[in-house]
């Protein structure tokens, strides 16, 4: 057990942190924003509860990671670049659906989420991601029938 | 029973047993990959089966519905993927299994608490369907109210070793559960005006995202992406060691998840939930839960479909759908000119036995089909870790893609998947987001509705046998492992067995 | 071999792609060949969904195969929203009716009907009103005594808030001189969660749609007290009015098809033909009978009229309860 492996969870659990306290106050200004009712527990009275819990859980944890906050919480980023890559493809995937229809953008993510992940021989990827892909089109929107999106060449 | 007897051999011609056989095969392809349940499958295929003759598409329709229920199981046993959020219990001991070289165990556990679960549910269903039903007409918001006190009490079981990172979980779920519009007053709640946010997240979308996006992730950062894992180790695919431990843990599951299925608001979560607390205060081998601990598989997981069992209940004796499924079947049942409801039974006698039969048979067909599948599934394993996630990425926006259809939900998952991945990293258990999202929402719902209709009378909420006795229960459940804990701190530190192992989810 | 392997099994996948494409665009369908897709903007076993999954029966034999799909919440707007950009395509369709219009205006839509192009009004479901059996409330003068005396004691469960059921409410409260703001309505996110606090005896009345509670009132598990339509209905003769009783109130829960906006009008009236030709099918009336629902069919500038009176009704009755 290093100081480093010990203080990595922290890290994350600051963030988490982080993100529950804003999660919170976003909650608690919706709920403030709410049209009340005649009933006694009204529509902001759940929010509310929950938000404040929000915030208190997300500062109890930002607390106690707050060392590894300020020391190690950044050292990481250079290995992120991969995580980066991930998530600007799925929101590529996520507006070039409609466009390039179902299977050619599904190959395209499976090809480039097999990379990122490390998969040796890309073309050997492709070949799999495509098959994949027109198989899953195959089998749910032709046989099944749920509508996949299509694109200029019918698939 | 001569019904019955009747209703075998209408459902047992050849003819018939291809379609429930093409059921169940469907029905656990669709259940295996997340986002794409029973629910949706019925749905499309229903034009297809208009011109089968009744009897062959609601036995087909059965199939699909043991089918996906049981399906779920694969992906939250070897990938820590749920399909459904009704297989989240499943995952938490059973991917630990598949993880120290036992998927092949847990997913027979799996297979046969299914099939115990799923026959004592038909039985229950054909020989107590009516009595069943009376009793969960009676449950009202105020009786919901009790028992969700007594899950929120139960399921602390679920939070995991360090109680404020399971709490922090829960209510990061609890808040997600909360989006969208507010179901009594129609105001939209922390929607920005996303129409996609309108109607809240799909449950699906959540966990596909906590759980198979945070994994993807995980291994991304990591950069494990070659690992592999050992699938199977040992001969036996369940070894009599196992067995004993499960079979109790079957009975269990399904003596909650059938009469909580069968409640109108019940669903097939809780029990599931309320089955792993249980195994995990009575198991002799606590230790093990939270490292892969057979019980915890064989309980969830036979709730589950018992559950999916109940739900049939308020569906044939009311004609109340208390799930998507069941609405779903409800409308093909309507389309061959059949009203579920009291008196289904005296109308249309033949076909409701038809099917109770083919329940039955396709309990049995899904059994024969997987059992040797077994080891297959555990060999899925073996394909290295980047061509494992690359694919269950895809199978996930596919499924978030049929729930809602949008960019919008696509970005959602993106979102929440990267709030899975912090979980991960943090240490913080993802189960309890999904408790939290299915729990707060309907408790919250009950309560207002309950004091609605009492006008305000907060007496309301003790005002039945049901609810005093579910209030006793989470009471005692609350108090019982406290006390539990004092005796243990008082007696020598070594005796492992206290009261509260025993008592409190025992009704 | 195993080199080639992934590359047979892509090239294997792609012809059979290719043929399928092929062939799905072959196939014989209305508006040269192409196929028509009808969206149900609700879940799958709702009203809306039935409809389109109806009319997808129905229209097999006039326009081929056709496809449905389901984009669900928000009383519909979450479809219409999303409907809207299929500006232009004469091959889209989507059901809709009075719920939506309710859902518009509560839910202050940023879309309003106005940019679809209405088509065809279809069907009509009415409206009952019912108590638990064991209630002591026999009529509805009982319940409306009731609700004069004290209206917050009287609870009715029914559908989503802004919806018919509770539109019907606030209707009744307004007719029988009490305030619709007040009047104790608890919502349920569906017709089957109504029913299930509804038979649980702790609300005092139900409101639902005749063809969902019709084998309940047939068991005799609910008390039918009244029903929205003008006169009787044939599926529940025994059954008065709301009008026969002194409550000045007619409900009719229509639903209806739309088209796109920016569609030519040689294609507008296609459609049209086609559905009024749908709704003349030996298939349809047996729907019609099948599933209770009234025959309400009414096309082209009539239709729009008519939602225009709708939008303002509805808006007006939602002004009164406060949800708009």
């Amino acid at each position: 057990m290093t100081d480093e492996r010990v203080r990595q969870p922290d890290a994350a659990s600051g963030l988490l942190g982080i993100v529950m306290i804003v999660f919170g106050v976003v909650m608690l200004v919706d709920a403030a924003g709410l049209r009340g009712s005649d009933d006694p527990v009204g529509p902001a009275a759940a929010p509310t509860v929950v938000g404040v819990l929000l915030g208190l859980l997300g500062a109890s944890l930002v607390l106690s990671a707050r060392a590894a906050l300020r020391t190690h919480a950044w050292k990481d980023l250079r290995r992120l670049w991969r995580l980066t890559a991930m998530v600007i493809a799925l929101v590529a995937f996520a507006f070039l659906l409609p466009l390039l229809g179902y299977v050619v953008s599904s190959a395209a993510l499976f090809t480039v989420a097999a990379l990122l992940l490390g998969a040796p021989r890309p073309w050997r990827v492709v070949a799999y991601g495509w098959t994949l892909a027109a198989l899953v089109f195959l089998v749910f929107d032709r046989l099944i029938g749920l509508s996949l999106p299509t694109g200029p060449w019918g698939f | 029973m001569g019904d019955l007897i009747t209703g075998f051999a209408d459902a047992l011609t050849p003819g018939n047993l291809l379609w429930a056989l093409v059921g169940v095969t469907i029905g656990t392809a669709v259940g295996v990959l997340p986002g794409i349940g029973p629910a949706l499958t019925v749905a499309l295929l229903l034009p297809v089966t208009f011109r089968l003759d009744p009897a062959a598409a609601l036995i087909m329709f059965a199939g699909i519905y043991y089918g996906g229920m049981y399906g779920g199981s694969t992906t939250s046993i070897l990938l820590n993927t749920p399909g459904e959020s009704a297989s989240v219990a499943t995952a938490l001991e059973g991917n630990k299994m598949a993880r120290a070289g036992r998927a092949s165990a847990a997913l027979a556990t799996a297979a046969l608490g299914s099939f115990v679960a799923g026959t004592v549910g038909t039985i229950l269903l054909s020989v107590a369907a009516p009595v069943v039903a009376d009793i969960a007409v009676g449950f009202g918001p105020p009786e919901y109210v009790a028992l969700m006190a007594v899950a929120f009490v139960t399921v602390s079981a679920l939070l995991g070793p360090s109680l404020r990172k399971g709490a922090a979980s829960l209510v990061i779920g609890a808040g997600i559960g909360l989006v969208g519009i507010d179901t009594l007053t129609g105001q939209p709640r922390l929607a920005f005006g996303v129409p996609s946010l309108l109607d809240g997240i799909d449950v699906v979308i959540v966990v596909v995202a906590l759980f198979a996006l945070g994994e993807t992730f995980a291994h991304l950062v990591a950069g494990t992406g070659a690992a592999r894992v050992e699938p199977v180790r040992g001969a036996a695919v369940l070894s009599r060691a196992d067995f004993r431990r499960s079979w109790p843990a079957w009975l269990r599951g399904t003596a909650l998840g059938f009469p909580i299925g069968s409640l109108p608001a019940g669903g097939a979560e809780v029990p599931t939930f309320l089955s792993y607390s249980l195994e995990r205060r009575l198991s002799k081998h606590r230790s093990e839960f939270g490292h892969g601990a057979i019980e915890g598989v064989a309980g969830p997981e036979a709730a589950n479909n018992a559950a999916a069992a109940g739900v049939l209940v308020p569906l044939l004796t009311i004609g109340l759908p208390t799930s998507a499924t069941a609405a779903v079947i409800l409308t093909a049942f309507q389309s061959y000119g059949l009203q579920p409801g009291p008196q289904l039974f005296t109308e249309s006698g033949d076909l409701v036995w038809a099917l109770i039969a083919s329940l039955y048979i396709g309990n049995v067909l899904l059994l024969v089909l997987n059992l040797p599948l077994v080891r297959a599934w555990a060999r899925l394993l073996t394909i290295p870790a980047y061509g494992i996630y690359a694919a269950v990425l895809v199978f996930a926006c596919l499924g978030t893609f049929a729930t809602g259809g949008t960019v919008a939900d696509l970005l959602v998952l993106t979102a929440l998947g990267l709030v899975g991945l912090l979980m991960r990293r943090a240490d913080v258990p993802v189960a309890p987001a999904i408790v939290g999202l299915i729990l707060a929402p309907l408790a919250e719902q009950q309560l207002r509705r309950a004091l609605s209709l009492s006008d305000g009378d907060w007496s309301t909420l003790v005002s039945s046998p049901w609810t005093i006795a579910l209030w006793t229960v989470a009471v005692l459940a609350l108090l019982l492992p406290l006390v539990g804990v004092v005796r243990r701190r008082r007696n020598e530190p070594g005796q492992l067995t206290y009261a509260g192992d025993r008592e409190p989810g025992d009704r | 071999m195993r080199r080639w392997g992934p590359w047979i099994a892509a090239a294997l996948a792609t012809v059979l792609l290719v043929v399928s494409a092929a062939w799905a665009e072959d196939d014989e369908g209305f508006l040269d060949g192409r196929q028509l897709r009808l969206m149900a903007p609700a879940a799958p076993g709702g009203g809306w969904d039935q409809t389109a999954r109806e009319m997808q029966a129905a229209l097999r034999d006039l326009a081929g195969r056709s496809e449905v799909y389901n984009v669900t919440g928000a009383g519909g707007t979450i479809g219409l929203s999303q409907f809207v950009r299929n500006d232009g395509d004469p091959t889209q369709l989507m059901v809709m009716g009075l719920i939506m219009l309710g859902a518009i205006e509560s839910n202050d839509a940023p879309i309003g009907l106005d940019r679809t192009r209405p088509l065809v009004r279809l069907t009509t479901d009415y409206e009952v009103i019912v108590v638990p059996a064991s209630s002591p409330v026999r009529t509805m003068p009982e319940l409306v005594a009731r609700m004069r005396q004290d209206l917050g004691a009287v609870s009715f469960a029914g559908g989503s808030a802004g919806g018919v059921e509770q539109i019907l409410a606030g209707l009744v409260a307004d007719a029988v001189g009490a305030d619709p703001g007040q009047v104790n309505y608890v919502a349920h996110s569906g017709g089957g969660e109504a029913l299930a606090t509804l038979l649980s005896g702790r609300a005092t009345a139900g409101v639902s749609g005749v063809s969902e509670l019709a084998a309940q009132i047939e068991a005799g598990t609910v008390r039918p007290l009244a029903v929205s339509s003008a006169t009787r209905l044939p599926a529940l003769p025994d059954v008065p009015t709301l009008k026969e009783q002194g409550v000045d109130v007619e409900l009719a829960n229509w639903r209806g098809v739309v088209a796109p906006p920016g569609i030519g009008a040689d294609d507008e009236r296609a459609l049209e033909e086609l559905l009024l030709e749908m709704t003349r099918g030996a298939q349809w009336r047996e729907t019609l009978q099948r599933r209770g629902w009234g025959d309400a069919t009414l096309a082209g500038p009539e239709f729009e009229q008519f939602i225009d009176q709708e939008r303002r009704t509805v808006t007006d009755v939602l002004k009164k309860m406060g949800l708009a």
